[in-house]
């Protein structure tokens, strides 16, 4: 179960990366989700393998250490949290750019050859 | 002891008050420069208190360490939230001189207080995860400064600014996760007690690896502070001082933590990683600097060969070499800070502050010079100035260490810092001739432009300050070497979070 999601997690940081290196604005959004939620899980697999672990919830008759790690699971609700903060932040970021700069292409954005036409004065 | 909490619970309420309560005037104004007040002294008192009487926790919510989230004052921590708060009041002041209140954005006010919440937080917690929601809550502010005031055409470099940050983040979340899943715990003092028996482990030594990228992207680093030269420049003058002064710092701050704190200090092939980083980030940061053609770009790559100072002091890792870098980020982040609200007043003045079309500043005002210059030379490191203590101290360590064994590459990492030295003071002079010191009789000084004096008022203060940095060293480097004591005693620090074991 750990392997399987170690693997997973490495899957999806790859890919993630992989996006965030394409130009278009798209795949870079993309590959941002996908980071974060490889980050997610990356944290949330610190509790360690869940199978055959009971709920954390203190009954008579339970000892603690066969219940499930919660504190992995809250940090992981806000990661969560926090990165779908950051996240919208970009994606409005990115439309403000296309709107001001008529570009989804990131590489065209920071072309040199562009006019410099109210640039700063470099 | 509940002061521990004040410095990040007086800028939460003073943003939410400014932002819920008062509309943008002039009361407003007084009231959150009050306030900016009341940070610096408490910021001060703090120093004092830790400085007197050792260092000073609180337990939230009463729940015992390592379980609950614990905050954590020592000399060090202290001496970065005056710093701080020194810094923010002085820029707040300086842009209520540079701009009246129906110009300025209304948000910028709340926003700073904000971004000095989540500095305050990352300085004071001593909690891996709280660590990470604090820059978070930090960086958020800093993405919402770096975006408010920019035009349609620099808002793109927002962009590199965010991602770079963002990705930092998420790695800085799987670090996290990783360290609890090695170590079962968040809890700094926790953490360091475990990492201390397992320092031959490589996991204890690729998880230093991973923060310190992260901390790395954070202050900049080589090879890793593409984003930083071009993204600083966007922001006005007052912001662009509180971030050069005070942001990119916390990432030093974080690193010293790091080192000095979480990890074992056995890992001396790491240190010395750490020290050639420094080394390339000193001479490449100052290197762009020269390339440069106007002020805000220029100071941008001097942040940048600065924080190589450090870094390269950090990678000494000796106690006299930490008490170095403590006193080096006293000296420079007011310098710093200062040098950015010098070039907002000579762009008020010339109304650019491309280089080629400045000039006759001197002429116009002779005190903005003379801070220019005394701030300038300080920070290139020449006596009797602060910035020459500092670097005096990273190259004697530097030196002594050389004759040890391994000692060339010391010897070598020396010679770079006297070499950037050298180029610092050669590019600090180029803002010099080109605009306090040519006459030109084409170029116009708007001096009947009189938001310049309260802004040259501001200035001359912070250049007091650093002056009296420069003149009362002994003080300074005295503060430098308990804090350096206070944070290389792991033993003392571990039994003050977790009690007596």
């Amino acid at each position: 179960m750990m392997f399987e999601t170690a693997i997973l997690v490495g899957i999806l940081f790859g890919f993630a990366v992989w996006l965030i290196l394409q130009s278009s604005f798209v795949k870079i959004l993309f590959g941002f989700i996908l980071l974060s939620n490889a980050a997610n899980l990356a944290m949330l697999s610190s509790s360690g393998s869940p199978s055959g672990r009971s709920a954390p919830v203190v009954l008579d008759g339970i000892a603690v250490t066969a219940m499930a790690d919660p504190l992995p699971q809250a940090l992981v609700l806000t990661a969560i949290v926090i990165g779908f903060g950051v996240l919208s932040y970009l994606v409005v970021l990115l439309y403000r750019i296309f709107l001001d700069q008529k570009t989804t292409n990131a590489a065209e954005l920071f072309d040199e050859s562009r006019s410099q036409e109210g640039g700063p004065e470099q | 002891m509940n002061l521990v909490v004040l410095p990040v619970l007086l800028p939460a309420l003073t943003g939410l008050f400014a932002l819920l309560i008062l509309r943008p005037s002039p009361v407003r104004r007084t009231l959150v420069g009050i306030s900016g007040g009341l940070q610096v002294a408490l910021a001060c008192t703090l120093v004092g208190l830790t400085y007197t009487q050792g260092p000073m926790k609180v337990e939230l919510g009463d729940w015992p360490a390592p379980f609950g989230i614990v905050l954590y004052i020592d000399v060090l921590a202290a001496i970065m939230i005056a710093i701080g708060a020194v810094i923010s009041w002085a820029c707040m002041l300086y842009g209520f001189f540079e701009l009246p209140t129906r110009v300025t954005h209304p948000l910028r006010l709340p926003l700073v207080q904000f971004l000095m919440m989540g500095i305050n937080l990352a300085l004071v917690t001593a909690d891996l995860f709280n660590l990470f929601v604090a820059f978070e809550v930090m960086l958020l502010a800093s993405y919402a400064l770096i975006t408010l005031e920019a035009d349609d055409w620099n808002i793109k470099e927002a962009f590199p600014y965010l991602s770079v940050n963002l990705f930092s983040s998420m790695l800085f979340l799987a670090g996290a996760g990783f360290a609890y899943g090695m170590f079962g715990s968040l809890n700094f003092a926790d953490i360091a007690q475990q990492a201390e028996l397992m320092a031959d482990d490589p996991r204890v030594g690729a998880l230093g690896i991973l923060l310190l990228v992260v901390f790395g992207i954070k202050a900049g680093i080589f090879p890793l502070y593409f984003w930083l030269p071009n993204s600083y420049p966007i922001l006005p003058a007052p912001l662009a001082a509180l971030y050069a002064g005070m942001l990119t710092k916390v990432g030093v701050y974080v690193i010293l933590r790091l080192f000095g704190t979480l990890l074992p200090h056995e890992f001396s092939g790491l240190h010395l990683v750490v020290a050639w980083m420094g080394g390339l980030t000193m001479v490449l940061g100052v290197l762009g600097a020269v390339s440069r053609g106007f002020i805000r770009g220029i100071l941008s790559f001097h942040i940048l060969s600065q924080i190589g100072y450090m870094i390269l002091a950090i990678g000494f890792f000796t106690p006299f070499s930490i008490a170095a870098v403590i006193f080096y980020n006293i000296h420079n982040n007011i310098v710093k800070a200062s040098l950015f609200l010098v070039g907002g007043t000579a762009t008020v003045l010339n109304r650019t502050d491309t280089l080629a079309r400045m000039g006759n500043l001197w002429v116009a005002t002779p005190a903005l010079g003379i801070i220019f210059l005394c701030q300038a030379l300080s920070l290139a490191g020449l006596p009797p100035f602060s910035g020459f203590w500092g670097k005096l101290m990273i190259v004697l360590e530097g030196l002594n260490l050389g004759s040890g064994p391994g000692g060339w590459q010391f010897f070598v990492l020396t010679g770079l810092a006297l070499f950037t030295g050298i180029l610092t003071l050669f590019s600090m002079l180029k803002i010099w001739l080109t605009t306090f010191w040519v006459r030109d009789e084409s170029i116009e000084v708007h001096r009947e432009d009189r938001r310049w004096k309260g802004m040259t008022a501001v200035v001359g203060g912070m250049c007091l300050l650093s002056l009296t940095i420069g003149f009362g060293a002994q003080f300074f480097i005295k503060l430098s070497f308990e804090a350096s004591r206070q944070l290389l005693d792991k033993a003392a620090y571990i039994e003050f979070i977790l009690g007596p074991s």
